[in-house]
């Protein structure tokens, strides 16, 4: 999987997109979700970039989670239990209470599992893919050359952002300013005017980078004339794993029609009820 | 042969009234090694990115006249095109490496002009070699030395054969040993394989001996175009400009003994003990069990090749990293136990890269930042601000967006910034870089009278020997994070074995 070339990477990924907004059941995302786990396992990921997806993981499932349970309106719901109840003083009588759904924990749960596949794959395309390739790969599958080159370099520069963040936050503490202040106008002033030396030294720094490459006779508007030094074409593995997917997409999006037909009275066929339950109780 | 031609040629950025260059007239012969110099602004690199095709192709902003290499008018013809015969080697070699890998840098270029994949085979151990880094394909760029980095740049450039290679201050950033490895280079390129050579640099006494042609520049304009044998035979043109010149004696030996000699020192400020420095994830210690104890009144620079520690330290000493092991005290407190928000005020920090510090819209909202967070009375923070403005000459852009400015200036405004806080200990992280001499030494006269007269400290990191020569103290010698040498600047810089040993001579 590690010697995947980039284009089939990033279809494995367009593809696992389409998935699980397609799936709906909590086991099968769930699969999908332990594939992308796969992926990043065995592409030897370093303790610095576990610890950091990890991160990522607990914030996207926490933030969902927390954010479904308590702002789920859809019916029917459960209350499972209240946090401030509707006749508490101001806060109660104005948000008519505020309490935690069972309805809304799963769904929390399920958009978790789809945010955390795609991010999973995403992490894995990064870290194992050369920012030359990704490039390349980019515009071969016909994404304008600019955007393609905007995508990488600014995947190149996470690092350096991170890095100069804290800088910037540094230096800024060190001259005085507070972040966390009684006034709230002021912190939010002190920390949009943070951004303006990042903002600034990415652009510049893209600039640059944009310039040397150029310089080297990089295009973004031809790759006719482009060879390459390292074989790049998609191998048996990169076509069968792309098939696997793609006719793994093409059966469930067949089953879901089926059961739409069904579930809609539009059609039914007493030889295709294994499939109906199929799709209701996995897919 | 390729020969340079450029004609009546002019070009006006858009943000600007005034022509960046103006009327240019220049013939650069195949084969020659020109020396470009001139003051901060001149117009050096803007020159050299319309040679290349940069200009018009990758910027905007009004051209007239033209430019022609090798008998092509390089601003029609596709930079694809133009990169195959003319090279451009940029300042900083963190922003020029796109790729993961050396084999892989130098490979880009060669694939983007359809060099077959059995040829880019064949160049490829060619081009390390050339630049010395043979055995260094698999290595990971993130893993090399800025000098390295430089090399494998270069690598890449000439992998593509070009006939004509413009080099815009590749040095500036790199410590003498690696600058000399990249001048020879250089050199052999010019000499050997007769690649026409433009070099831009502040730092005439390097590249001096190399070329046979020095061209001036002022204001957009070629103000001298001699052959070198008798471009410095009248200094007056470079003095005016504050550039440098070869066979000149920057250093005022006697101005630093005097200065020496009458240093008061007062009471200590920073105290470092045995204290040890290691990066995350990192596997060795960038700072090794270093002591050393600064006075109030003191000017130190500190000196050290690429990757010595520097800039580490100078974040240890003034609380931005906390040591893994021993202590550091800031005027007689813990840094450990300290905030950042107790030293501000206290500590003032200007990093290598300046822009991290510019936030405000303006100039002069950008110095009166920090007093005003510091709750100062507003009568003291405009005089804090007036002076500071008055110092780093920052007057006819008060009111300008900083980040809008020239390198230069945006490192006088960040200076200016800091100093407006008037701290006790003023850390600078290499104040040369983008200046030029007359700026350098007007800024650093200032700011040492200042920090003399008021009993402060001034520490700064350089790669610059005159500048520690002319200015400090006291020299800190690093080599691999370990202090090789802690004392005058005239006993360091008349022992020859020490300054190879720390990579500071070749």
């Amino acid at each position: 999987m590690h010697g995947l070339v980039a284009r089939t990477k990033i279809i494995i990924m367009m593809l696992c997109g389409c998935l699980v907004i397609l799936l709906d059941s909590p086991i099968s995302l769930f699969v999908c979700f332990l594939f992308s786990l796969l992926l990043i396992a065995v592409s030897s990921p370093t303790l610095k970039q576990i610890r950091l997806l990890l991160l990522f993981l607990l914030f996207t499932t926490w933030g969902l989670l927390y954010s479904q349970a308590i702002f789920y309106n859809a019916f029917p719901r459960t209350i499972l239990f209240t946090l401030v109840p509707s006749n508490f003083p101001v806060l109660g009588e104005w948000t008519g209470g505020i309490s935690v759904y069972r309805e809304g924990i799963f769904h929390g749960v399920v958009q978790s599992l789809r945010f955390n596949t795609t991010l999973v794959i995403g992490c894995y395309i990064i870290w194992t893919t050369q920012a030359r390739e990704l490039l390349v790969a980019l515009m071969k599958l016909r994404i304008p050359g600019t955007l393609a080159f905007m995508v990488t370099t600014a995947l190149r520069f996470i690092p350096v952002i991170v890095e100069e963040t804290a800088a910037v936050i540094r230096s800024q503490r060190l001259r005085g300013f507070r972040y966390m202040r009684l006034n709230i106008f002021a912190s939010i002033n002190g920390i949009i005017n943070s951004f303006r030396p990042i903002l600034a030294g990415i652009i510049r720094q893209a600039t640059h980078l944009g310039e040397s490459v150029e310089s080297r006779g990089f295009s973004t508007e031809s790759t006719s004339e482009r060879t390459q030094s390292k074989a790049s074409k998609m191998r048996s593995m990169d076509y069968c794993i792309v098939t696997i997917f793609c006719l793994s997409l093409i059966a469930i999006v067949g089953l879901k029609l089926i059961y739409f037909c069904y579930a809609n009275g539009i059609y039914y066929a007493s030889w295709l009820r294994h499939a109906y339950t199929f799709t209701r109780e996995i897919l | 042969m390729v020969p340079i031609q450029i004609d009546n040629l002019s070009f006006t950025y858009p943000s600007r009234t005034t022509p960046t260059l103006n009327g240019i007239h220049v013939d650069i012969s195949a084969g020659d090694f020109v020396l470009l110099t001139g003051p901060t602004g001149c117009g050096k690199t803007t020159l050299l990115r319309t040679i290349n095709g940069l200009i018009p192709h990758a910027s905007a902003g009004t051209q007239s006249g033209s430019v022609s290499v090798g008998n092509q008018n390089v601003t029609t013809q596709p930079m694809s095109k133009t990169c195959q015969q003319v090279g451009f080697l940029f300042q900083n070699p963190e922003y020029q490496l796109f790729c993961t890998t050396v084999a892989d840098e130098i490979a880009f270029g060669l694939e983007n002009i359809g060099v077959p994949a059995d040829a880019i085979s064949d160049r490829l151990p060619l081009a390390l070699d050339q630049v010395g880094l043979k055995g260094f394909e698999n290595r990971l760029i993130t893993e090399l030395s800025s000098g390295e980095k430089q090399r494998v740049a270069l690598a890449s450039i000439i992998s593509m054969r070009p006939k004509v290679l413009l080099l815009d201050e590749p040095t500036s950033h790199l410590d003498p040993k690696a600058t000399h490895s990249i001048l020879e280079i250089v050199r052999n390129l010019n000499t050997e394989m007769g690649v026409t050579v433009v070099f831009t640099t502040h730092r005439v006494k390097q590249v001096e001996e190399l070329c046979n042609r020095v061209v001036l520049m002022d204001k957009g304009q070629i103000c001298l175009d001699l052959p070198r044998s008798s471009a410095f035979q009248d200094p007056k043109p470079f003095q005016r400009l504050g550039v440098e010149i070869p066979n000149s004696d920057t250093v005022k030996e006697k101005q630093i003994t005097n200065f020496s000699l009458s240093i008061e020192l007062g009471n200590q400020l920073l105290s470092l003990t045995n204290i040890c420095y290691r990066y995350p994830e990192s596997k060795l210690d960038a700072v090794k069990r270093l002591s050393c104890h600064i006075s109030e009144g003191e000017i130190i620079g500190i000196m050290g090749a690429n990757g010595s520690g520097k800039t580490t330290l100078l974040n240890l000493m003034g609380g931005l990293l906390r040591p893994s092991e021993g202590e550091v005290s800031i005027v007689g407190r813990d840094s450990k136990k300290l905030k950042l928000k107790h030293l501000a005020g206290t500590v003032g920090i200007v990093f290598q890269n300046p822009d991290l510090l510019l936030q405000a819209a303006t100039v002069k909202d950008e110095i009166t930042f920090g007093p005003k967070n510091l709750k100062l009375a507003i009568e003291d923070i405009q005089n804090r601000v007036e002076d500071a403005i008055d110092i780093f000459m920052l007057t006819e852009i008060a009111d300008d967006v900083p980040h809008s400015l020239s390198r230069g200036q945006r490192q006088r405004t960040a200076l200016a910034a800091a100093a407006s806080l008037k701290p006790k200990i003023f850390l600078l992280d290499e104040p040369t870089t983008g200046q030029d001499l007359q700026n350098l030494h007007r800024i650093m006269d200032e700011l040492c009278q200042a920090i003399r007269a008021r009993k402060k400290t001034l520490i700064f990191a350089t790669h610059h020997r005159e500048l520690t020569e002319q200015y400090a103290d006291r020299v800190l010698l690093l080599k691999d994070g370990e202090m090789l040498f802690d004392g005058r600047p005239a006993a360091v810089f008349l022992d020859s074995a020490l300054l190879r040993d720390a990579s500071l001579s070749f």
